[in-house]
C-alpha cells in the first residue's frame, strides 16, 4: 500500500471536516476521492500532502511515517484546482522549479523539463508566461511541474474543476492515458461522479467527514453500500416502494410482467439520443424512466400513453427509507 | 479641461518658462550654487536612505498586517494612515515632542541630519505599506503551497515566489515614497532648523529663493524637482503596464 | 497554509509594531499630552486668541471651497477618463497624479508665477479687473485644489472601471438621457467612492501648508490658515497654543481616518 491514512480527524472550529478516517491507497493506481462539496475530501488530500495538519491520526507514505513531516519533505506532487502557477516565471521555469530547489545539474534540468513538456504537449510554449496559456494548458503545465520532481505520489485537488465542460472531458481522457504511461500513484479529488467512474481504478466515497465506501467503479455502481452512495453515483427514482436507477426500468404497453405498476406518461423529454419520461402512477408517485430514442419509438412511448413499469431483472434495487 | 489647464498645466509651464529665462548658462549657474548643491545632495541622500528603510520595513509591516494575527492589529492598520492625514507642519511638531528638546527618551535629533531622516520616514511611511498590502492580500496561498510541495523552504518561497510577486508593488511604493521625500517641506520646517549646508533641503531652498524675490532661481530648482516628479510618474506608469501584461 | 516559524513571526511583529510606535504613535500621543498639560487651559487660551479663531475660520472656508470644486471637477474628469476616448487621454491620466509627487513649494511657486498681480501671466490682467488671486483667498483655494486634485479622481476611476457601462447602456436603452443616466445610475453606484474621496480631500485641504504658505503671503489675521498659525505660534515661543491648534488638526485627521475606516467596509459590500 502506498498511502496509509489511519484514524485521521480534523476540525475547523466546531465543524468536523474529517471524522476518524482510515483509508489505504494502493500503489500505482489512480484513486478518486469522490463526494459532495464540503464533505472533507479536499481536506484529506491536503493532510496527505502536509498542507494541513490532522488533529489526530497518522499518515504513512510509501512506508515512511509522515504525520509530522512538513510538505517540503514528503516528496508528493500537488496539483491545485486554480493551477497555482508561478506567474512571473516562464512555463519552462515553472516546471524546472522543483528540480532547481533540489540543485540538480543544469543539463539534467533542461533535459527533464524538455521531456515533461513533450509529455504534456506544451513544448512550443516553453518560453511563454502562464498568463498567455489557456486554463487547460496551465493545468497541464502544473501537472508537469508536479511530476518533475518524481514524486512518490501525485495528488490532484479538483484538477479540472475550473475548466469548461469540453476541456474537462479532454483532460480527463488525457489524464487516464498519462497515468497509464507514468504509473505514479495518483489520488485525485472530484465531486463529479462521472469523472470518477470514468477515470479511476478505485473510488473512495467521502461524505460528511466519513468514508462511505471504497471499491472499483463497477462495485460502487452495482453494489452501493448504502443509499448515499447509490444516490451519489447515479440517478435514482422511486418505483413501488423501491429505489431503482431510471434506466433499469422496463416499460411495456400491456401488463406482461408480474407486479408491473400502471401509470400514465405525463411528460416526455428528448435530450439527444436519450428520452426521459415522467410516469405518474395510480398512487400519484412520479417515476423517472430513461431509454434510448429507438427503444422509446418501438415501445410507442408518447405523452398520455398508459404504460406498465417493472424493475429490470437483475437490476440493483433498494427499499425506500421512511421519511 | 480648461480648469485643469489653468490650475495645473499653465502654472507648471510657467515654472519651466521662468527657469529658462537666464538661458542654459543661467540655469547651470543657479544649480551650481554651493548652497543649492548641498541641499540637493542632502535631499537625494536622505530620500534614498528613507526609501530603502521603507522598502524593508514597509514590506515587513504590510506582511504583518496581512499574514499575522494579534491583538491590536487593527489599531496598527489605522495608525499607518496617520501620516497621510496629518498636516505636515503638525507632523513636524509631533516628532519634535519625542525627538526634540527635553525628549523623554533622551534623543535630541532636532536640527540635525537625523531630523531630516525622521521627518521623511514619517511622511512616507504609508506608501509602500499601502501599495504592498493589497497585493499581498490577493496573493493566492496555493501558489506558496505548490512551492512547498515541490520542496522549497520558507526562505526560498519568500525569495522566489512571494518577493517577485510583490516587486512591482514595492517598486511603485518606493517611487512614490522617493518622490514624496524629495519634495517634502512642511514637516521639516520646525524639525530640521533649515541650517544651510547641513539640514536645508531643496524645498526649503526654493522657498528661501521665493522669499528673497529671486523667482528665477527658485524656478530653476523647482523645474528640476518637477522633472523628478514627472520621471517617477512615467516610471510608475511603465511598471503598472508591465504588471498588467502578466495577468 | 505555509506556516512561518514562530520566532520569525514574533521578530517581524515586534519590528513592525516598534517602528510604527516610535515613529507615529508615541510622538502623536506626546502631542496630545502636552496639549492637556495644564488641563483645558491651553485649548481655551488658543480658542480665545482672535489670530487662532480667524485662522481656523479661514481654513474651513478655503477647505470647503476647495473640496466642492474638486468634487465637481474630480467626478467630471473621472467620468471623462473612463467613459470617453479622446486624444491625450493617457497623458492626462498620468498628469492627474502629478500633484501627488510635486512638492507643495513648487505648486506654490507655479501659481505665484502665473497669478501674481505684478508680472504674473494672468495675474496682472485679473488684478486690473479687481480680482486678486495671490495673497488672497482665491489663490489659497487654487493651491489647495491643486494638491488635493487627484484624491477624488483616484477613488472614483477604479470604481467606474469595475461597474462597467452595462447599467448605463441599459438606462439609455430605456430612454434615459445623459443627465438622467448620470444622476440615477452612475452617481448612486460611485457614491461611496466619492464620499471616500471627499473625506481624503478634506483632510488634505485642511492640512495643506507649503503651497498655501507661498500663495497666501502668510499675513497674520488675514491669510493665515491653521497650519500657518501652528508654525507662527511655535516660532514665537507660544508653544502651548501651537500644541493646542495642532491637537485640533490631529482631531480632524483622526476623524477623517475613522470616517474612512467606517466607510470602507460599506464600499466593499
Amino acid at each position: 500500500m502506498s498511502i496509509e491514512v489511519s484514524g485521521v480527524t480534523k476540525r475547523f472550529g466546531d465543524f468536523v471536516a474529517l471524522d476518524d478516517v482510515t483509508v489505504s491507497i494502493p500503489t500505482g493506481q489512480l484513486t478518486a476521492l469522490l463526494g459532495p462539496s464540503g464533505g472533507g475530501k479536499s481536506t484529506l488530500l491536503r493532510i496527505i500532502a502536509g498542507l494541513d495538519r490532522a488533529d489526530s491520526g497518522t499518515i504513512e507514505i510509501e512506508g515512511v511515517e509522515a504525520t509530522r513531516l512538513p510538505p517540503q519533505k514528503r516528496n508528493v506532487g500537488f496539483v491545485f484546482q486554480h493551477y497555482a502557477v508561478f506567474k512571473h516565471m516562464s512555463v519552462a521555469k515553472n516546471v524546472a522549479f522543483g528540480l532547481e530547489i533540489r540543485k540538480r545539474p543544469k543539463a539534467e534540468v533542461v533535459q527533464r523539463v524538455d521531456d515533461l513538456l513533450k509529455l504534456v504537449h506544451l513544448s512550443q510554449f516553453s518560453h511563454r508566461l502562464p498568463a498567455q496559456l489557456s486554463g487547460g494548458q496551465r493545468q497541464r503545465m502544473a501537472l508537469a511541474r508536479a511530476l518533475a520532481v518524481e514524486p512518490k505520489v501525485l495528488l490532484l485537488d479538483e484538477p479540472f474543476g475550473a475548466l469548461d465542460a469540453k476541456v474537462r472531458k479532454e483532460l480527463r481522457d488525457w489524464l487516464r492515458r498519462l497515468h497509464d504511461e507514468v504509473h505514479v500513484t495518483t489520488v485525485f479529488v472530484t465531486h463529479d461522479q462521472e469523472e470518477a467512474l470514468e477515470v479511476a481504478d478505485e473510488i473512495v466515497v467521502i461524505n460528511e467527514g466519513r468514508v462511505e465506501q471504497i471499491g472499483t467503479p463497477e462495485q460502487l455502481y452495482d453494489e452501493p453500500a448504502n443509499d448515499f452512495v447509490m444516490g451519489f453515483l447515479g440517478e435514482v427514482t422511486h418505483l413501488g416502494g423501491l429505489r431503482v436507477r431510471p434506466h433499469d426500468i422496463d416499460v411495456d404497453r400491456s401488463p406482461v410482467q408480474d407486479g408491473a405498476v400502471r401509470g400514465t406518461v405525463t411528460r416526455l423529454l428528448r435530450i439527444g439520443f436519450e428520452v426521459r419520461a415522467t410516469v405518474t402512477t395510480g398512487t400519484g408517485e412520479e417515476v423517472t424512466v430513461v431509454m434510448t430514442r429507438t427503444h422509446a419509438r418501438t415501445t410507442g412511448l408518447e405523452q398520455g400513453a398508459t404504460v406498465f413499469l417493472t424493475p429490470t431483472a437483475g437490476a440493483m434495487t433498494a427499499p425506500v427509507l421512511a421519511g | 479641461m480648461i480648469w485643469f489647464s489653468l490650475l495645473v498645466l499653465l502654472p507648471l509651464a510657467a515654472v519651466v518658462a521662468a527657469a529658462s529665462q537666464g538661458g542654459w548658462s543661467g540655469y547651470w549657474s543657479a544649480l551650481q550654487n554651493d548652497q543649492t548643491w548641498a541641499a540637493v545632495r542632502l535631499t537625494v541622500t536622505q530620500a534614498v536612505l528613507v526609501t530603502l528603510v521603507n522598502i524593508v520595513l514597509g514590506t515587513v509591516i504590510a506582511w504583518v498586517l496581512v499574514r499575522d494575527r494579534f491583538w491590536g492589529k487593527s489599531v496598527l492598520d489605522v495608525i499607518i494612515d496617520v501620516p497621510f492625514a496629518l498636516p505636515t507642519i503638525v507632523a513636524g511638531l509631533v516628532l519634535l515632542s519625542l525627538y526634540g528638546q527635553n525628549s523623554p527618551i533622551g534623543i535630541e535629533w532636532a536640527n540635525t541630519e537625523r531630523a531630516v531622516t525622521l521627518a521623511l520616514a514619517f511622511v512616507t511611511l504609508p506608501f509602500i505599506v499601502r501599495t504592498v498590502q493589497p497585493v499581498l492580500e490577493e496573493l493566492d496561498t496555493d501558489v506558496e503551497e505548490a512551492a512547498a510541495s515541490l520542496g522549497a523552504s520558507r526562505a526560498t518561497i519568500f525569495r522566489r515566489i512571494i518577493l517577485p510577486s510583490l516587486a512591482p508593488a514595492i517598486a511603485a511604493g518606493a517611487a512614490l515614497s522617493f518622490a514624496r521625500a524629495i519634495s517634502e517641506y512642511g514637516s521639516l520646517v520646525l524639525l530640521s532648523g533649515n541650517r544651510p549646508f547641513e539640514t536645508e533641503v531643496v524645498s526649503v531652498r526654493v522657498l528661501t529663493f521665493i522669499e528673497n524675490g529671486s523667482n528665477t532661481s527658485a524656478a530653476v530648482v523647482a523645474s528640476v524637482m518637477l522633472a523628478v516628479a514627472l520621471f517617477v510618474i512615467v516610471a510608475l506608469d511603465l511598471v503598472q503596464r508591465r504588471v498588467a501584461r502578466r495577468w | 497554509m505555509v506556516r512561518t516559524s514562530l520566532p520569525t513571526r514574533w521578530l517581524l511583529r515586534v519590528l513592525a509594531v516598534a517602528y510604527v510606535f516610535f515613529l507615529v504613535a508615541w510622538p502623536v500621543g506626546l502631542l496630545v499630552r502636552r496639549t492637556f498639560e495644564g488641563g483645558f487651559a491651553n485649548l481655551a487660551d488658543a480658542l480665545a486668541d482672535p489670530q487662532v479663531t480667524g485662522a481656523l475660520n479661514l481654513t474651513l472656508v478655503v477647505a470647503f471651497y476647495a473640496v466642492v470644486i474638486n468634487l465637481v471637477f474630480g467626478v467630471t474628469i473621472a467620468v471623462l477618463l473612463v467613459r470617453y476616448e479622446f486624444p491625450g487621454k493617457r497623458v492626462l491620466s498620468a498628469l492627474i497624479d502629478l500633484p501627488l509627487s510635486v512638492s507643495p513649494v513648487v505648486v506654490g511657486l507655479a501659481l505665484l508665477l502665473v497669478y501674481n498681480g505684478r508680472d504674473g501671466f494672468l495675474g496682472s490682467a485679473l488684478e486690473e479687473n479687481g480680482v486678486q488671486v495671490i495673497f488672497s483667498s482665491p489663490g489659497m483655494i487654487m493651491a489647495t485644489c491643486f494638491v488635493a486634485l487627484p484624491l477624488i479622481i483616484r477613488e472614483v476611476v477604479p470604481v467606474l472601471h469595475e461597474i462597467g457601462d452595462d447599467q448605463e447602456q441599459a438606462a439609455r436603452s430605456l430612454g434615459a438621457n445623459a443627465r438622467q443616466t448620470f444622476w440615477r445610475i452612475t452617481l448612486p453606484s460611485i457614491k461611496w467612492a466619492v464620499v471616500y474621496g471627499v473625506v481624503l480631500s478634506l483632510a488634505r485641504s485642511i492640512g495643506e501648508f507649503g503651497a498655501v504658505k507661498i500663495v497666501s503671503g502668510n499675513i497674520t489675521g488675514r491669510t493665515q490658515t491653521a497650519t500657518l498659525v501652528v508654525e507662527a505660534k511655535y516660532q514665537n515661543f507660544q508653544q502651548p497654543e501651537a500644541y493646542a491648534v495642532s491637537f485640533l488638526l490631529v482631531m480632524v485627521s483622526v476623524a477623517c481616518l475613522v470616517a474612512v475606516a467606517i466607510l470602507r467596509p460599506q464600499r466593499e459590500q
